[in-house]
């Protein structure tokens, strides 16, 4: 073998249409659980239209080479100030905790997911963003415990889904980061 | 010896002027990187090799160089850190990320029993970086080897070289330049996915190729450039109904038509322009011949040396040199987005690479390869040992039939040929596999 083995440009395409098969059974799986639980709250509709905006980041991404990871960090961090700000300005009904954060948590780490089981190879140039992520989640379970979160449900499904996306990254790539952490903060 | 490299910290020179627009016109996307790898018959020793780098570069003390930016343009200065040797991880051919990579403007990494080192253009140009990767590797084989080379005294001899601008020493200033305007055939395909890069070698019994272009009354560069163009012509020009000229973008060393010893860049190239349905290139026969005679026309130091002098007048030309660099580089791009469009892919064949005798024995084969762009989405390289040349396709597209087509009219020649590749695409390595067993 002359070189490392990588995914076949059929193996990806393959992969990216499993993604979407398996983002189309979490959306229904979404609307069930939202029936369920809240029925009043249409925090499904607005996940899945989260979802489908996120899809086309990533095709659009994969198609123009860009460093997909940094815009989804910053997106994520970016919308939600955002939301937070605009809840804030209309009296602070705590529907950017309760909906909106948790939602881009959820987007963002499918997102980077995917990201990361196609090109698990390309994984040293997303590490830093994935870890910012990762950390960034970790603020949706804070929210709650600090009691700012009233509508728990989705803060719990976006914690949960950002600690399997951190399980799973550190299975692929752990030590890809620790030589990415071990080269970026050597003294 | 810190003194000593304080004082080192303040060398610095300035770029040649072939490699004072890799930096304004690259990125990502544009990489100017080209790699030369070696197959040895044993697996790296990481550590071995760490240590046959810092040699080499000792012999080579002005590739131990980092890029900085100057006021009008980039320059390079002493580089104190070591270079880093790694396992290869990407696609061949990426950019170099300065941040990643101790600064330097090369990067040698190791898969099995392959060295590689990718080369960014600024630095050097192919003729040098393989006079650089010898040296890596003979000092990797004295290193792994000491009881074969102990008597050897290679080691030890100095390497003398300069590092002048040669282009700047030998262009005419009366010449005028000879580059065709028209637009070239774009090569047409879906593109590969997140960033992925397929090389292919095709590798080639170099007697059964001489002996076959010799028939043709061919060298065996136009022989190949010929047959790249009928491949372009039968397996995409004619599908994607293509209009413009086929532009085949050759490489030429051009130290072979001037004095000079310099590691530097000193290159220029000639571009074979067919014009498929025009000059009724339609069949082989024809092509070869149109190719021979576009040799014989552009192939001379006359011709070369219009290119050469039109490119330098542009580098020295007083008003583009006192635009600041932060201006030029956008003005740069620009300009480079319309002069990609002039060819449709480069071939690039960097000849025999000689070995010393006791060394050849730890070498199956050296291959070369240059990354392909947005536009340019395939290029190839060859290079030859012994006796096998091995021709590389690397290319952006998803399908491989260019690089099938190759092979296939190779094969149909009776010459023998093998082929292997990084996976990526695997239209021919599966059938070259079925036809092995």
């Amino acid at each position: 073998m002359l070189y490392p083995q990588k995914l076949t440009s059929k193996k990806s395409d393959t992969l990216i249409r499993i993604f979407i098969g398996i983002s189309v059974v979490i959306a229904i799986v979404l609307v069930i659980i939202n029936k369920i639980t809240t029925p009043d709250l249409h925090w499904a509709a607005l996940v899945n239209a989260g979802m489908i905006y996120a899809w086309v980041t990533v095709i659009y991404a994969i198609h123009k080479h860009t460093n997909i990871a940094a815009h989804v960090m910053l997106q994520t961090i970016g919308v939600s100030c955002l939301t937070v700000y605009i809840d804030y300005k209309l009296g602070f009904q705590g529907w950017s905790f309760d909906i909106s954060i948790p939602i881009m948590v959820i987007i963002a780490n499918i997102t980077m997911l995917v990201l990361t089981i196609i090109s698990h190879k390309k994984f040293l140039r997303y590490a830093i963003y994935q870890l910012i992520i990762c950390a960034f989640s970790l603020g949706t379970l804070f929210w709650v415990y600090e009691g700012i979160v009233h509508q728990k449900t989705l803060s719990y499904i976006a914690s949960s889904i950002s600690l399997i996306n951190f399980i799973v990254t550190l299975c692929l790539c752990a030590k890809d980061v620790k030589e990415e952490i071990i080269r970026k903060f050597h003294l | 010896m810190k003194e000593k490299q304080k004082e080192r910290k303040w060398e610095w020179r300035r770029l040649d002027n072939s490699a004072k627009i890799f930096p304004i016109s690259t990125g990502k996307k544009y990489s100017s990187v080209f790699r030369l790898s070696v197959v040895l018959t044993e697996n790296i020793q990481p550590k071995a090799l760490k240590q046959a780098v810092s040699q080499a570069l000792a012999k080579y003390e002005s590739f131990r160089v980092r890029m900085r930016n100057g006021f009008f343009w980039n320059y390079l200065e002493y580089n104190p850190k070591e270079p880093i040797v790694e396992q290869e991880k990407d696609y061949p051919c990426q950019y170099i990320n300065p941040r990643t990579n101790h600064d330097y403007l090369f990067k040698v990494t190791y898969f099995d029993q392959k060295i590689n080192i990718d080369i960014f253009h600024s630095l050097t140009d192919g003729n040098s970086g393989t006079n650089f990767f010898k040296e890596i590797i003979y000092h990797y084989l004295e290193i792994t080897h000491p009881e074969d080379f102990n008597e050897e005294i290679r080691g030890n001899r100095k390497i003398e070289y300069s590092i002048e601008d040669s282009y700047l020493k030998n262009y005419d200033k009366k010449a005028k330049g000879n580059a065709s305007s028209a637009k070239a055939y774009r090569l047409k395909g879906k593109k590969l996915a997140l960033g992925a890069v397929s090389a292919i070698h095709e590798i080639i019994d170099l007697e059964q190729l001489k002996k076959v272009s010799k028939e043709e009354g061919a060298t065996v560069t136009q022989y190949l450039t010929a047959i790249l163009i009928y491949v372009i012509y039968q397996e995409n020009y004619l599908k994607n109904k293509g209009k413009k000229p086929i532009k085949i973008c050759i490489p030429v060393n051009l130290k072979k038509y001037f004095p000079s010893n310099t590691i530097s860049n000193f290159f220029s190239y000639i571009t074979v322009i067919a014009q498929m349905e025009k000059q009724g290139l339609t069949d082989f026969n024809k092509i070869l011949a149109f190719v021979k005679e576009e040799f014989k026309e552009r192939l001379t130091p006359e011709e070369i040396g219009k290119t050469m002098s039109s490119n330098v007048k542009l580098g020295i030309n007083p008003f583009i040199k006192m635009i600041p660099l932060f201006i030029k580089k956008p003005l740069v791009r620009l300009s480079y987005v319309e002069i990609r469009k002039y060819t449709t892919t480069t071939f690039s064949n960097i000849g025999r690479i000689g070995i010393i005798g006791k060394y050849q024995k730890y070498i199956q084969e050296f291959l070369m390869l240059i990354a392909p762009e947005p536009v340019e989405k395939i290029k190839c390289a060859a290079c030859s040992f012994e006796n096998k040349m091995v021709m590389t396709f690397t290319s952006v597209l998803k399908e491989g039939n260019i690089e099938k087509g190759f092979y296939e009219f190779l094969s149909q020649k009776g010459i023998p040929i093998q082929i292997e590749s990084n996976g990526v695409i695997d239209v021919i390595s599966t059938e070259t596999n079925q036809q092995k067993k």
